[in-house]
């Protein structure tokens, strides 16, 4: 799974900056590279809460943790913090790996203050709404390969049509509503926007009009799979 | 002070009421259904504090399930259960339950493993340590303690994980198959480490479908299909099962002629097949002994060993049941 968090969004970082950006006027280049940066550091963060996390509850499901911390005097809500907590700092080091990476290939952000103030939100709205969808794959699926590989092929899947790893302007305009919607996209577009610039984003992903549904959506799913992680993996059958 | 004699002869009786009901595990008419199987059946059960108990069965006959209803991890579909006279939801501080699962961390070390389990039941780092130091004494692993679980043997990552049983304040302990995938030298130390546990605090309840490990509880309860259908001490059971005699038979082969052969030899036809060969009841062994030989001999199966044994558990078990407590080859 490191690979995939980690490893994965490292080399097409690699990739991205010095194959994607051959026919770029050289002004772009840096910026491009940060863009690249940025969509694969939320590809790992979508991995990160689509597929660790829901690997994770199935392993710990099925090699009997879950019934023994069932049995102890703890509430479900102590143990979800507990994975969600271990889930944003492996979360926090794959983002800082992958920017680093970036920043070492000559990716350019612009890290004024308020600016990056509000990408830290919307990377914890991507790490939210990765972990609600997260929750709920390990929630259903109950073994520990169909629980990874179910989060890596949503994330891939996702990620590729709603214009986390395409540029916004190529997507089909049924695509470009979707990416809109999803707050994953969303939120990557808004901190595309914020770091690297406006022509970056394809569209004004941090209206007001924009982001409260992007917050909601978040939050809605990351609730929806707190309520289904509580409810079916610590019911007593 | 005034005194009030009513509430005196009422606490007294409440008293001797609360002495006489409160068991360790006290289980009344429990069932557990899963859709049209009926794993359960109206099973009760009673186990004093201090007292250690063996729960004996095959595989899919409750044992199981009915650990995990005691230890809260699944309800009942009826039926009553109480743990020192508390649901089993508000006796968790007091049970400590371990699965049949290895469920340890194999990328931890033993220490970190059991300093994972003092930090979800609330101890602060340092009286943590204290704890973790100790338990680790306890189940000898001290020297390992800081040697990933993945490096462990078998025999020591089940006692690591009895280690988070023993954590102060618990007073039922659940082990659910603990011997099971152990070789014979994990599996006595292991059951050295269980006996040492006994104490007049702690009540033990063993879940197992090896009747020699049943063989060192104080009670052992037999359960199949969802029915406990024998309780008693080892001895008792033994004894009243009736079986006098056994003859333990290793032979070269095993198959349906040759347990046919021998089935002529045991009490009401009733063979019992184990890993390297058979078990035959009879009343006269010297008689039998040598007959069993012979025929054995006449039809191609030769014997490598032949024994007179005392009647087991598995044998009352099979006695009761004609079914096996546990499959082989």
């Amino acid at each position: 799974m490191l690979f995939w968090t980690i490893g994965w969004p490292i080399i097409w970082v690699l990739i991205g900056s010095f194959s994607f950006t051959g026919n770029a006027p050289t002004e772009t280049v840096a910026y491009t590279r940060g863009a690249i940066s940025i969509s694969m550091m939320v590809f790992g963060l979508m991995t990160a809460g689509m597929a660790n996390l829901p690997g994770n509850i199935a392993q710990d499901r099925e090699r009997g943790l879950l019934t023994k911390v069932m049995s102890m005097p703890i509430s479900p809500w102590r143990d979800f913090t507990g994975r969600i907590l271990a889930l944003l700092a492996f979360s926090g080091l794959s983002a800082m790996l992958v920017i680093a990476v970036g920043l070492a290939c000559g990716a350019r952000f612009s890290f004024t203050g308020i600016n990056f103030i509000a990408s830290l939100a919307f990377i914890l709205l991507i790490f939210v709404a990765s972990a609600g969808i997260g929750m709920l794959i390990g929630t259903f699926v109950k073994h520990v390969h169909g629980a990874i590989m179910s989060g890596v092929g949503l994330t891939v899947v996702s990620a590729a049509l709603s214009g986390v790893m395409t540029p916004y302007e190529f997507l089909p305009s049924i695509l470009q509503n979707f990416a809109r919607i999803y707050p994953i996209s969303s939120a990557n577009s808004a901190i595309t926007y914020l770091l690297v610039g406006a022509r970056y984003a394809g569209y004004e992903p941090i209206s007001v009009s924009q982001t409260v549904p992007t917050a909601l959506i978040a939050l809605l799913l990351f609730i929806l799979g707190l309520i289904t992680y509580s409810r079916f993996c610590w019911k007593k059958d | 002070m005034k005194f009030n004699v009513t509430h005196y002869y009422s606490s007294l009786l409440y008293g001797r009421v609360q002495a006489v009901k409160t068991f360790a595990v006290l289980a009344e008419n429990v069932t557990k259904e899963y859709g049209e199987k009926e794993v359960l059946k109206k099973v009760n059960l009673k186990i004093s504090k201090g007292e250690f108990y063996a729960l004996m069965g095959p595989n899919g006959s409750g044992k199981t399930t009915l650990a995990s209803i005691l230890a809260s991890v699944k309800s009942p579909t009826s039926g009553k259960i109480e743990i020192f006279g508390k649901k089993p939801e508000a006796a968790r501080k007091i049970t400590g339950y371990v699965p049949q699962e290895n469920f340890s961390s194999p990328l931890l070390t033993g220490k970190e493993n059991l300093m994972y389990f003092a930090e979800l039941l609330g101890y602060s780092k340092r009286e943590a340590a204290e704890i973790v130091e100790g338990l680790l004494k306890k189940v000898g692993l001290w020297e390992d303690a800081n040697k990933r679980v993945s490096h462990y043997s078998g025999g020591m990552r089940k006692r690591l994980e009895v280690a988070t049983i023993l954590f102060p304040g618990l007073k039922l302990l659940i082990l659910d198959e603990p011997t099971t995938g152990l070789d014979p030298s994990a599996r006595r130390k292991f059951l050295g480490l269980v006996q040492e546990l006994r104490n007049e605090e702690t009540t033990i309840l063993l879940i197992t479908h090896i009747g020699a490990d049943a063989d060192l509880a104080s009670r052992v309860g037999l359960i199949d299909r969802g029915l406990i259908i024998a309780e008693d001490q080892p001895e008792k059971l033994k004894r009243n099962s009736g079986l006098k005699n056994v003859v333990n038979i290793e032979t070269s082969i095993k198959n349906d002629k040759v347990a046919s052969l021998l089935s002529k030899f045991s009490e009401k036809m009733k063979v019992l097949e184990t890993e390297t060969g058979y078990r035959v009841f009879t009343e006269d062994v010297e008689k039998a002994t040598p007959n069993i030989v012979r025929s054995l001999d006449e039809n191609g199966c030769k014997v490598i060993r032949i024994e007179t044994a005392k009647p087991s558990l598995e044998d009352v078990f099979f006695k009761l049941t004609e079914r096996k407590v546990r499959e082989v080859d």
